[in-house]
């Protein structure tokens, strides 16, 4: 179908709007456009209205619960559904971007099939069908394969019963980060296959063996709520200490980062139990007992060596761990080396010890991480496919062609056996790309579905809109299928009739929900409120463990690299996690959160190795393994060990469309395919590093990594706290103006009065202020994507970026602290957006009032009237004011236009779309102020505290950023603001910004 | 400077020419252009196509094709607009300052100043309007009454340049048109041709009465009074668009003067670069002598020692001053990426006028001209430096960032100097590049003598 | 020149300044259209078919609002239904239309088209009279419930039009000039916000 038809469907269900991307192209009376209507009225629709839909979020594990914003009949933005359990209404900035998932321009558009000149050519459904249906009725059923993704609700049941109907076993669950080391553990040390929850808000002491579970690991919205609980600051605030080779962001927000030998964090785990169990610290149950002999060898002398990490040191970490709440976690797939299951293994043996299991980390409420996916299930399709090849060849939501070793050769080898492969993919990746058939599937916010996050929730997924593209959900291709090859396979799967469709499935999946729940009202009942609610969810289980057995049989982690050699650790990206997400233009442009890197791969190296290798920043260099090579440019890291190089997965991609395809380098080429003792795939290799000579302007949006001693980013400690001692730096003396001017600064405030209308400088009203608490603030950067899903800022391309041109009105940035001779490296972040300073520097620099001052204090640009001058942006201390140096809004422009069809359904229409040559910013969401602020009028009532909600704010997993009216004493911004920690940055230059940073606060260890 | 001119040293080493030599000797410059004066009038069109078709690409595209790397969000186009504001001055200086001043030597060199004065602000207008992002959009800057309520801001710097700029622009042209009068006359009895008929119109019916005359001084007069404080008054206003910012490195109160002197250093430098070519061309040295050159320089000696002042107080009060990012700037400068830069501007206009000192080099054509040519350079670098490399290192360490000039950048650069030779050379082959009327007024008489000083 | 030249021109230059300032004048101080207060009731619509001949773009059914509002009094709000509680009025469905002319109107060769249109599922695609620029957001519900104001005020008087045609400029200084003068219905003291964000963000 073509892009016309598919706007023409698109406008059927607009109702009335010009729609698509609109350009700020003056007034355009004089241009037709068209009304085009209804054409039955629809109730939960009404212009200019929007409309909310719960669904759940399927871009990772997690599956957190999301509310999609309806307008017109399209969904325009994404946020967090705040009853779901998981996420409690907030979301990580893959969610944020997930909308470009469905509305992505390289998204399969019809069935696609394969021609004897290996080019794909569009098909219609019935002949796509019948070709499915054909093969499977003349295949073997024992030689019919599925390779599927986590599917992890109905729909994973479903297509085992599929198989089952039609006679085949030969089901594969395949995802990346499958965490098989920390089931293998669960199972040596409990003997349960299973990945408890982590509850961090019950814990003052957390320490991290590796995980980065504020990034990608299990469920990182979740536990970043548990861990600001638990370590923002509040009396009692607890410790977080970090043992990885390499400061990864969540590493970032540690107070300790402690950086053993690669692959010893197990060893430390164990020499902290042992202390713990021989000095009787920990409140165990009682059969720990059975672990001191195993334990007995691993004392903190014993280990020091090995782990490089100090005796003393250890000793006090046990102490410190057995002596409050704490949780140990084990690690994440940053730290997947051959012998993560130990390193698993011992983080669990240190919890019983230190009596954590059944308080912070709880059984029973398993996490489902990656629906029971292992790498040696795929291995074995792979050999079984070699030596018989399959018939047919399923595949569904994984994309094993690219993220497994030696990116996907082995799977690839296997498909090309397979006599038919039929991919249901939205997307030409890798595997699909190799596929004979595409079906492609609807994308998750197009179909019924739901999903099981982890045992008790289970979370559902609704249509929230007509689909983007002539594609249908594969639950229902299944099933016409199965009617198609008729016997058996149809008798069972649709006993509702030819009239079953996939949503019948899921409902009388639900029925027996509601059973199980003991639910006695009609089901429509039932089911309307679990579709309004986003699911159903109760107390989660818990179950008490003992330890098994095979405990005491553990053995010591280890690893090591031969002479002259480096371990390269290849870890997830927070943005693209294992690559998924390298379509999507929002998470491709989002910085690092450690390297401010984008748009690309590249190597993280310490300075002293680099100096070592004669290797500059941005040179090109090349990372060799035994199983293969890849080059990406050098980044100089000074948070990694200097014997360890990283490279994030992730880039790479030979296929996936525009913005993924030829992009940086796959580190899958480089890992073996070989796999680990607990069956997973080591991200650990031990490689050399050859500069080639090439060097390029990194694609980084960072400037200086150090503050120059200006009090950016400020921390405290809280031993200063508590002695009342949380000064604020500020870079001036106190901004206290001398008596005999004061006079004068009325004057001056009068003569502005005097000089525009616009409302008096004086906030007689409303001055709309921000306050955003740094010690929960984790750099995270959902805020970053959650901003430009709002206020369609588009995104510009890595030349860009290297000219520094990136948009996003909200930064994370990121400073290092130390390092140097001997002290330990700190690093702080700081979200950057416009401080709608009272006294603005950019408001009287401007010839045309373009950027001018509201009476509700905010710093307006009114895009409309700017011409450009970028004054505003030169006076700006800050620095927080974007500039169209293209034209990113229309298809004109192809080089950098930012929103091909259908890209720009995306748009908010409650925001301008700028277009070449205007400045612009961040004014605090002021379209949903503007919105509030009607709505309350309407209802003729004031507005409220908390009541108008920034897109940032809205989205913050760790809660650090409160929105509100400062001269309102009692609203929550205005308490904050007035905190001992709060602090404006650059004070000195009397901007009186209306964004009050709370200090970070410190929970050192006293000397 | 006008006590160092007295009427007896204007005198020349060439015997003195009478009345009727200095018209033909003058009038003959406007002769049939030679194939040189083709050759070059083409090329300098060439290069100013080049410089429109940059710019249409750029307004096609936007700003991004230019080398703008944030936080530089001013690059090239405003350094070039201040540039040449300031070449504009000398001008007014030379015509307006010293004739009130009545140092006759002024008189040989004054319309070639004075023409360059118009160009150089023509030039210079045109940079505001390129460096906007929308150039359609520009006349918003001008206040003219709506319906809407929109208003300009007078708060903003940039509206007061578009006054500035604009007034000296009326006076300095009106003041070159009106001391053309009699020189038009004069060479309109002369003319043939088309040209006769463009100097009938153009010297609007001048006679030469007494009564003209005295119309004619009177005039000539109260428009130097009018233009002497636009010289202070326009460069320092350009001054302003920095000092009135908080940008570490603009936000300094030296500024005005600083810029001022700047101004009419680069001015006398570019007269100088003009000049030399065209006393050998038009084979004018029995008007245009060393001794003017020598004042030329004297002039250009004095206002560098300003400006290599200048660079000395802003070092001095960045440090004296004691704030942290004003010092940080200025060790960048010095420095930091941009060294290289800030080094030509200190070598250019610091210490090669130093050898002004000697009356060798004063007096040696060949020096002055090269010397001159050091001194545009250093300039313009001067105004690179404050904008870009203060810009380049302001307050969010975060958010520093690198700018290097692209192609599209340099092109409009050349271009802007196309367009200021393409009416340098109309005018010096169809007006008068010396002022006969005033030629004649100071050849030494004994009357004149005793009457004058 | 003469001493006539310079008093003609002096003359011819007095005469150009009176002009301009009396042009401006006109620009500033306009006022917009008289607030009407139409007369329903007794109206007989004029029986024209041709739609060339009236102003305002030619509609892809000619349908006669001068009819429905004007002969039939019915009210705006009816089709315009979202008018009160959003920014964009709402424009009435195919089915809506439909839900009358079932029966109405058989054998007019435009109601024809309606039902087709809700027959073959096609729908109508109406050209935009009234339409702002994309940075322009204008709130109906606030003018409509809190300022009170007629939709005639700004739409003319729809109620004698057979073909609706643009009434008023909708420029932001026709904008201006009412919210400049005019002070909020619940606080007289108040003037209607002329703040820049009140309408463009």
């Amino acid at each position: 179908m073509t892009d016309e038809m598919n706007r023409r469907k698109f406008l059927k269900v607009l109702g009335v709007t010009g729609g698509g991307a609109a350009t700020l192209a003056g007034c355009s009376t004089d241009q037709v456009e068209h009304l085009i209507p209804y054409l039955v009225p629809n109730e939960d629709q009404i212009p200019g209205i929007a409309t909310y839909y719960a669904s759940t979020c399927r871009e990772c594990s997690a599956g957190c619960g999301v509310h999609l914003r309806v307008r017109e009949g399209r969904a325009v933005k994404v946020e967090g559904n705040p009853d779901h359990p998981v996420n409690r209404g907030r979301l990580c900035g893959r969610a944020q971007a997930s909308l470009q998932g469905t509305y992505n321009p390289d998204r399969v558009r019809q069935p696609l099939a394969r021609n004897a000149d290996g080019q794909f050519d569009k098909i219609s459904w019935d002949d796509a069908l019948g070709r499915v249906a054909q093969a499977v009725s003349s295949a073997n059923p024992d030689n019919v394969w599925f390779v599927t993704g986590n599917e992890g609700g109905s729909f994973d049941r479903f297509v085992d019963e599929w198989l089952a109907a039609l006679g085949s076993s030969h089901r594969v669950v395949f995802e990346p980060f499958a965490h098989e080391a920390l089931r293998h553990a669960a199972r040596q040390v409990f003997g349960v296959d299973a990945v408890p929850s982590y509850r961090f808000e019950d814990a003052e002491y957390v320490l991290s063996l590796g995980a980065d579970f504020l990034e990608t690991w299990i469920s990182p919205v979740e536990q970043a709520r548990g861990f600001a609980a638990s370590h923002g600051f509040h009396e009692g605030m607890g410790r977080y200490v970090h043992v990885e080779p390499r400061m990864s962001m969540t590493a970032m927000s540690a107070d300790e980062w402690i950086a053993p030998a690669p692959g010893t964090e197990g060893l430390l785990a164990l020499a902290m139990a042992q202390v713990i169990l021989a000095d009787g610290l920990g409140r165990f149950p009682t059969d720990a007992r059975r672990l001191e002999n195993t334990l007995a060898s691993y004392t903190p002398d014993a280990v020091a060596a090995r782990t490089e990490v100090p005796a003393e040191k250890i000793l006090r970490l046990a102490r410190e761990f057995a002596a409050v709440p704490s949780v140990a976690l084990p690690g994440g797939a940053g730290t997947q080396h051959p012998d993560a299951h130990l390193t698993a293994a011992a983080s669990l043996l240190l919890n019983y010890v230190a009596g954590n299991v059944g308080t912070t980390v709880v059984f029973g409420a398993d996490q489902n991480v990656a629906g029971g996916s292992t790498y040696t299930s795929l291995r074995t399709f792979q050999e079984t496919a070699v030596a018989s090849a399959p018939d047919v060849l399923f595949i569904h939501g994984a994309n094993p062609g690219y993220a497994t070793p030696a990116a996907g050769a082995a799977f690839a080898a296997a498909q090309q056996n397979a006599s038919l492969t039929v991919s249901f993919s939205r997307f030409v990746d890798e595997t699909t790309a190799a596929a004979d058939l595409i079906l492609p599937d609807h994308d998750p916010y197009e179909q019924w579905n739901d999903y099981t996050p982890r045992v008790g929730v289970r979370s559902l997924q609704q249509p929230v809109m007509q689909p983007v593209f002539d594609t249908r959900q594969t639950g229902d291709v299944l099933l016409e299928v199965a009617r198609q090859v008729g016997g058996l396979l149809a008798r069972r799967l649709a006993p509702a009739g030819d009239g079953a469709t996939y949503k019948d499935y899921l409902q009388n999946q639900w029925r027996r929900v509601q059973r199980d729940l003991g639910d006695r009202r009609p089901f429509d009942e039932f089911w309307r409120e679990a579709l309004q609610r986003g699911g159903v969810w109760g107390e989660s289980p818990r179950r008490t463990m003992r330890l098994a057995a095979s405990a005491a049989t553990l053995t010591a982690p280890g690893w090591s690299t031969p002479e002259g050699q480096f371990t390269l650790i290849a870890y997830p990206s927070m943005s693209l996690l294992d690559g998924r997400g390298a379509n999507r233009p929002w998470l491709q442009e989002l910085p690092d959160p450690v390297t401010k890197m984008t748009w690309g791969s590249w190597v993280e190296i310490h300075p002293e190795t680099a100096d070592g290798l004669g290797i500059a920043e941005g040179d090109e260099v090349e990372v060799t393994s035994p199983d293969g090579s890849i080059r990406a440019p050098a980044y100089l890291h000074p948070g990694l060990r200097p014997d360890v190089v990283a490279v994030p997965f992730g880039q790479g991609h030979t296929a996936f469309g525009q913005y993924a395809t030829d992009r940086g380098a796959n580190v899958y080429r480089v890992l073996s395919a070989q796999p680990t003792e607990f069956g997973g795939v080591s991200h650990y290799a031990a490689v050399t590093v050859q500069p080639t000579g090439a060097h390029e302007r990194m694609a980084k949006t960072e400037g200086k990594r150090r503050q120059l001693g200006r009090g950016i980013a400020q921390a405290v400690t809280l031993a200063a706290i508590h002695e009342g001692e949380a000064h604020p730096f500020h870079m001036a003396p106190a901004a206290e103006p001398p008596e005999r001017e004061e006079h004068i600064l009325e004057e001056v405030a009068e003569m502005q009065r005097e000089a525009t209308e616009y409302g008096p400088y004086a906030y007689e009203q409303t001055r709309w202020g921000m306050a955003i608490d740094l010690s929960q603030c984790t750099g995270c950067s959902a805020c970053v994507v959650a901003c430009s899903a709002e206020n369609n800022v588009p995104h510009v391309g890595a030349d860009q970026i290297r000219h520094g041109r990136e948009m996003h009105w909200i930064r994370i940035e990121r400073y290092f602290e130390g390092g140097e001779n001997g002290e330990p490296l700190e690093a702080r972040v700081l979200p950057m957006m416009c401080q709608q300073c009272g006294h603005a520097p950019c408001e009287p620099v401007c010839p045309v009032y373009a950027a001018y001052h509201t009476p509700d204090g905010l710093n307006a640009q009114v895009y409309n009237r700017c011409v450009g001058t970028r004054y505003c942006s030169n006076n700006c201390p800050y620095k927080v004011r974007y500039y169209n140096w293209f034209d990113m809004s229309t298809p004109e422009d192809p080089r950098t236009f930012a929103w091909p069809d259908p890209m720009h359904w995306l748009l908010n229409p409650d925001v301008t779309v700028r277009s070449k040559g205007v400045m612009e910013k961040c004014t605090f969401c002021v379209q949903r102020i503007r919105g509030a602020q009607h709505q309350a009028k309407l209802e003729g009532r004031a507005l409220t505290d908390g009541e108008v909600v920034t897109a940032c704010q809205q989205t913050c997993p760790s809660n650090a950023i409160v929105f509100g009216n400062l001269t309102d004493p009692n609203s929550a911004v205005a308490q904050l603001a007035a905190d001992e920690r709060g602090y404006h940055v650059l004070d000195g230059l009397n901007t009186t910004p209306a964004v009050t940073y709370l200090q970070k606060v410190r929970n050192l260890v006293e000397p | 400077m006008a006590t160092s001119v007295s009427p007896e040293t204007t005198g020349t080493e060439l015997p003195q020419p009478t009345y009727g030599e200095i018209t033909r000797d003058i009038a003959a410059t406007l002769g049939n252009p030679s194939r040189g004066y083709y050759i070059l009038f083409a090329f300098v069109l060439t290069v100013l196509a080049g410089g429109v078709i940059a710019l249409l690409y750029q307004v096609r595209y936007g700003m991004g094709v230019a080398g703008y790397t944030p936080p530089v969000m001013w690059g090239v186009y405003i350094t070039t607009f201040v540039f040449w504001v300031g070449i504009a001055h000398s001008g007014t200086l030379i015509s307006a300052i010293l004739y009130l001043f009545r140092s006759a030597w002024r008189t040989a060199v004054y319309r070639t100043a004075e023409a360059m004065t118009v160009f150089a602000v023509m030039t210079a207008g045109l940079f505001p309007l390129i460096h906007v992002g929308r150039l359609w959009y520009a006349y918003w800057l001008i206040p003219y009454p709506n319906q809407r309520q929109l208003w300009v801001n007078f708060k903003s710097p940039l509206l007061w340049d578009v006054f500035a700029v604009s007034t000296y622009f009326t006076v300095s042209t009106l003041f070159l048109i009106v001391g053309l009068i009699p020189d038009i006359a004069a060479i309109r009895d002369k003319a043939t041709g088309w040209r006769k008929q463009l100097y009938r119109v153009t010297s609007l019916g001048w006679r030469g009465t007494d009564y003209q005359w005295r119309h004619f001084t009177r005039a000539y007069l109260y428009l130097a009074a009018l233009a002497t404080p636009l010289v202070l008054s326009v460069h320092s206003v350009v001054s302003w668009d920095f000092a009135m910012s908080i940008v570490p490195g603009w936000h300094a109160t030296i500024f005005a003067p600083y810029f001022v002197a700047g101004a009419i250093y680069s001015g006398v430098a570019m007269v100088i670069t003009l000049t030399v070519p065209l006393r050998k061309v038009f084979r004018m040295e029995r008007y245009v002598t060393v001794r003017h050159f020598e004042n030329l320089s004297k002039l250009m000696l004095l206002t560098g020692m300003i400006v290599g002042y200048a660079y000395v107080v802003e070092y001095f009060i960045a440090w004296y001053g004691g704030n942290a990012f004003e010092r940080a700037s200025f060790w960048n400068r010095a420095f930091g990426d941009y060294w290289w830069a800030t080094w030509t501007m200190i070598i250019c206009n610091g210490f090669l006028p130093m050898f002004l000192w000697f009356r060798k080099v004063r007096r040696s054509i060949p020096a002055l001209f090269v010397l001159a040519l050091f001194v545009n350079l250093g300039m313009w670098f001067e105004r690179f430096v404050i904008i870009v490399v203060s810009l380049s290192y302001e307050y969010e360490p975060y958010a520093m960032g690198h700018y290097t000039p692209s192609w599209v950048e340099w092109l409009i650069l050349s271009g802007s100097f196309a367009w200021f030779f393409m009416w340098f050379l109309l005018f010096a082959k169809n007006f008068p590049t010396v002022s006969i009327t005033e030629v004649k007024e100071i050849i030494p008489m004994p009357r004149r003598n005793e009457a004058s000083a | 020149m003469t001493r006539r030249v310079w008093s003609v021109l002096k003359a011819g230059g007095a005469i150009a300044v009176a002009t301009l300032l009396v042009a401006a004048g006109a620009e500033v101080f306009r006022t917009p259209a008289q607030e009407s207060t139409p007369t329903m009731g007794g109206y007989e619509a004029p029986v024209d078919v041709d739609t060339a001949g009236l102003p305002g773009p030619r509609q892809p059914i000619f349908y006669r609002h001068d009819i429905h509002a004007g002969q039939y009094e019915i009210d705006c709000r009816y089709c315009h239904y979202a008018a009160e509680v959003s920014f964009s009025p709402g424009l009435p469905t195919v089915a809506s239309c439909y839900g009358c002319h079932v029966i109405v109107g058989a054998g007019n060769p435009e109601v024809q088209k309606v039902r087709d249109a809700h027959t073959n599922g096609v729908p109508i695609e109406w050209v935009e009279v009234h339409s702002l620029p994309q940075f322009v957001h204008f709130p109906h519900m606030r003018h409509v419930v809190n300022a009170e104001l007629e939709c005639q005020q700004c739409h003319g008087e729809i109620q004698r039009m057979p073909q609706v045609y643009q009434f008023a400029s909708l420029k932001m200084g026709w904008c201006v000039s009412c919210h400049e003068r005019s002070t909020y219905a619940d606080n007289p003291e108040r003037q209607v916000t002329t703040d820049c964000t009140a309408c463009h963000y």
